[in-house]
């Protein structure tokens, strides 16, 4: 495994990469690695994932999920793991535009469909309305769930629900945020809805 | 330099700021722990025992070696040294054995081996080959029973060890005998689990000589602390990142073993490894809030003035920690009363550490004080604000020092008038609202005010930014954006030109995030490193900016972002940027360092912030369903720094509080020791469609003995007071008086 060994070259990337820096909103440090090549070894299966528009081609663990495969191999960090058992919704990601929890689907299951995760809905200077409107409103805390709340909301709006805020609100309680933001998570999906 | 800023009509504190961070947040840019990648990297998962109480025989690693993909197998014979925690060491940790120690199995999924594997499937799939065979196994006790009967007649309860009353006043026992009218009932608080969604992670690298630990803590100095000491290493050989945290509710303020294991794993294998609990190990091995009983007993003249309080607590401790719950904080100040005493106790239970949970102490120990002061206020035949107004003290009657700034009472009559307590009716079930059932209730709340030490930076740059730097870390209460806004406040730059630099052991250190007190900490330390940076900055534009014409340092002023003479409006002078340039200066920098307040042994003042909390439940006994319906909240915490985040966060804990007093706790079993629950569908916690309606008041008291800005911190009191609001509404309701939490429906189903 010689390619596995850290080279001098990479602790520099390590030393360089760890300081939580903000300038006005945008991250100042450089991102982790790219992508390196999909790991192979006994019992792997070749498939082909359509990703935010792009296509992966990977070699899996038959058993990996689509989260940890989006996190672990395509490095697309921002859909979150918080409980792997489809209890939290943190992990929540779009398959051909209907939410799904990420940490229940093999990443197998999703080969020739559409998946669209947080960073296929926006960039921090191009934000998505409901992002922005989570922004607008601190529809958040730590943010952790956010990720998975945004998916959802967006989602949820092209689903078969009323108006009332009861709906809304019952729509959304797949996604936990322990952090209590669901005053303003439903502010902002009001403000999505509209725009 | 502004002074009178915080006063200015375009303050940045006090204002509704947007979060900083905030765009990262809500793309999915933000990393957090388990979001860093490195080449190489390994995936290690832990093992955990099967039993509470016992020794490991052997254990057989064979089958999970021969695994796919694995890399190695530890178990306490190869994983390499780890050292203890001097007993002196005033630093924050709750588990002290290393992991891997010894054969003892203390608690159920204390770690026994780690599997590191090439992949996260091939790691969990050989973690499970790993055979553990136990012998001396013995009945764990995990019981909810905490002492068969609590407290004799002279009130000091079968303690398991002599210990002096933790406050004690006049004669309790005399004063409680004699009063006219008299409370006595003891109440219970389960086990609960922080629960936070971003799952406990470490993801370490070691280089032969430095560590670099990306790690899931409210505590970056501690972390490296412990972990240098723990690892054998010299403090400045490691070093902690945490840019985000998935928040932690005091659950990420120790160092936990998972830290030290991926340490040991890198440092073996010289290849990065990241590791991320399951949420089930997260019930098990990184905390938890333990069960209390406390015995509360009030003794009243018939008219409504305490002359007795007493609060004796019992809480579970795990067998491995020293972690003491202090349900008694807020009892010995909160109202007036001659005679008073406090005592506590543990009972040992077999099960993973307790740790802080958001309000330790307090928030158990504010439940069962407010709940008897509602059943006082019924045995009197008082409304239950008016008790309150009533025994208001005038100081700290624990301490005999005046408040540095209580309006408790202002709370009570603001939340009262927008919540419409007036039109309450006292008798059980009177109040309808067609076939359903309203139930009213209030309770007060008090969280402690501290600061401790703190050190920043402040730096001017060449570029037009201000960089602030800080060894603390945003839980996600807001300190990035927090801090961003005290900088211009200092400085009159704008908050979008503050590059806010935290969550790394290399910049000064900071405080830690918790006990609400990072705010408060980081202010004077800012505060004087702002100063400093635009004296070096004046000294500069006198020495080096011939725009002004040699003015002495005493001529110049700083506003605005820019420097000025005297007497000048600021657009007459220079922006600091075209200073530094003339200057040919990179930037000037200023540093800071205050110390705390909390460990003062004469404080001149007692420090805490208040609040109460008005609650409506719905309750329908035809299909014996019970809602909140609406809380009104208001808070006299000081200057409130940033209003749209602090009124999330007291909106946050109140829906916590639902939790608290409606659906959690964590169950063990008596068989094994394991935490049944141990999963979110399980472990029920408030969601959405769970949220009522919230008003958040915050009262404008800025409390100026804490630190110049009067802010107090505001993290953990709107949980507290707020799981007793909603039981004495559950009363109100339908009668039944539930002393043990959460409100089970089983409980109400004599009113049904």
């Amino acid at each position: 495994m010689a390619s596995n060994e850290l080279t001098r070259r990479d602790m520099l990337t390590v030393a360089a990469v760890g300081t939580g820096a903000l300038v006005g909103g945008s991250f100042s440090s450089e991102v982790a690695s790219a992508a390196e090549p999909a790991k192979t070894g006994s019992g792997m299966m070749d498939i082909s994932l359509r990703v935010n528009g792009a296509e992966h081609r990977l070699s899996l663990d038959p058993r990996t999920t689509l989260l940890d495969t989006l996190r672990e191999h395509l490095h697309l960090t921002g859909t979150k793991k918080g409980c792997d058992h489809g209890q939290c919704g943190a992990c929540t990601v779009h398959i051909d535009g209907r939410r799904v929890n990420s940490c229940l689907t093999l990443a197998a299951m999703a080969e020739g469909a559409e998946i669209t995760t947080i960073e296929g809905l926006g960039d921090p200077d191009h934000l998505h309305p409901m992002q922005r409107a989570f922004l607008e409103h601190d529809g958040y805390q730590c943010g952790y769930c956010t990720s998975g709340q945004i998916m959802s909301a967006t989602a949820m709006l092209k689903e078969q629900w009323g108006e009332s805020d009861a709906e809304i609100k019952e729509a959304m309680s797949g996604n936990i945020c322990r952090c209590g933001a669901y005053k303003n998570i439903l502010a902002a999906i009001r403000q999505a809805r509209k725009a | 330099m502004p002074s009178d800023a915080a006063t200015a009509p375009h303050a940045a504190v006090g204002r509704a700021t947007v979060r900083v961070d905030g765009p990262l947040k809500v793309s999915g840019a933000a990393r957090y722990t388990s979001d860093f990648h490195f080449p190489g990297m390994l995936y290690a998962v832990p093992v955990g025992a099967t039993i509470a109480s016992g020794t490991i025989a052997a254990i057989d690693t064979r089958a999970a070696e021969a695994m796919p993909g694995v890399r190695k197998v530890y178990t306490r014979h190869n994983i390499g040294k780890f050292y203890r925690v001097p007993t002196s060491s005033k630093a924050l940790i709750n588990e002290r054995r290393p992991p891997l120690d010894d054969d003892a199995v203390h608690y159920y999924g204390q770690y026994i081996a780690l599997v590191v594997a090439d992949t996260f499937e091939h790691a969990t799939a050989a973690a499970r080959k790993v055979k553990a065979s136990y012998s001396a196994v013995t009945n764990p006790n995990v019981s909810t029973s905490l002492a068969p009967a609590m407290g004799d007649a002279s009130g000091k309860l079968p303690a398991n060890e002599p210990r002096q009353p933790d406050s004690e006043r006049g004669d309790p026992d005399a004063a409680f005998a004699s009063a006219s009218v008299q409370v006595d009932h003891t109440y219970n608080t389960p086990f609960e689990t922080h629960s936070s969604i971003e799952l406990h992670a470490s993801v370490a690298t070691f280089d032969g000589v430095r560590f670099t630990l990306y790690e899931t803590t409210q505590a970056v100095m501690n972390s490296r602390q412990l972990i240098a000491q723990m690892l054998g290493v010299p403090t400045e050989d490691v070093r902690i990142v945490t840019e985000f945290l998935g928040t932690g509710f005091g659950g990420k303020g120790s160092v936990w073993p998972h830290s030290l294991l991926a340490a040991a794993a890198a440092r073996d294998l010289r290849q990065p490894v990241k590791l991320v609990l399951t949420r089930e190990e997260t019930f098990e091995c990184v905390g938890h809030r333990p069960h209390t009983q406390q015995r509360i007993r009030l003794g009243a003249t018939s008219d409504g003035k305490l002359v007795s309080l007493r609060h004796d607590f019992i809480y579970s401790r795990a067998r491995l920690t020293e972690y003491r719950e202090n349900c008694g904080e807020s009892s010995s100040f909160m109202y007036s009363t001659p005679n008073l005493r406090i005592t506590s106790a543990f009972a040992g239970r077999d099960t993973g550490v307790a740790t802080t949970m958001r309000g330790p102490g307090a928030v158990p120990g504010m439940y069962a004080l407010e709940s008897a002061m509602d059943e006082l206020a019924v045995a009197l035949k008082m409304d239950p604000v008016e008790l309150r107004l009533k025994n208001e003290p005038a100081i700290d009657e624990s301490k005999n020092i005046p408040f540095s700034s209580r309006h408790l009472k202002e709370c009570l009559t603001t939340g009262a008038e927008k919540f419409g307590w007036s039109r309450r009716k006292p008798e059980i079930g009177s109040m309808r609202d067609g076939d359903v059932i309203l139930g009213w209730g209030v309770a007060a709340c008090t969280w402690m005010a501290a600061r401790i030490p703190a050190q920043a930076s402040v730096m001017f740059n060449a570029d037009g930014s201000v960089r602030v730097a800080s060894a603390t870390q945003d839980i996600g209460t807001g300190t990035y954006t927090v801090l961003a806004q005290m900088v211009s406040q200092l400085t009159g730059v704008t908050v979008d030109r503050v590059k806010v630099v935290i969550g790394d052991t290399t910049l000064p250190p900071g405080p830690f995030s918790g006990g609400s007190m990072a705010t408060a900490s980081l202010v004077p330390a800012v505060a004087q490193a702002a100063r400093e940076a635009i004296g070096r900055l004046l000294a500069a534009a006198a020495e080096g900016d011939s725009h002004f014409d040699k003015a002495s340092v005493a001529q110049l002023d700083f506003h605005q972002g820019r420097v000025h003479r005297k007497g000048q409006q600021p657009n007459e002078g220079r922006s600091f940027e075209d200073v530094l340039a003339a200057a040919r200066l990179g930037h000037v920098e200023g540093h800071g360092k205050s110390a705390g307040t909390r460990d003062e042994e004469h404080p001149a003042y007692s420090t805490h912030s208040f609040g109460a909390h008005f609650v409506e439940v719905a309750w329908q006994p035809e299909i014996a369903r019970l809602r909140v319906n609406r809380a009104v909240t208001v808070i006299d915490a000081g200057r409130i720094i940033n209003p749209l985040m602090g009124r999330n966060q007291i909106e946050g804990a109140v829906t916590m509080g639902i939790g608290m007093a409606l659906f959690e706790e964590t169950n063990y079993d008596a068989r094994n020791g394991m935490p049944v629950n141990s999963n979110l569908a399980d472990y029920i916690m408030a969601t959405h469609a769970d949220t009522p309606p919230m008003d958040v008041i915050f009262l404008d008291y800025p409390d100026t003995h804490l630190n110049e800005m009067g802010a107090r911190g505001i993290g953990e009191i709107g949980l507290a007071g707020i799981a007793a609001a909603i039981t004495n509404a559950v009363y109100h309701a339908t009668g039944v008086r539930v002393r043990d939490l959460p409100v089970h429906i089983e409980d109400l189903l004599i009113a049904a």
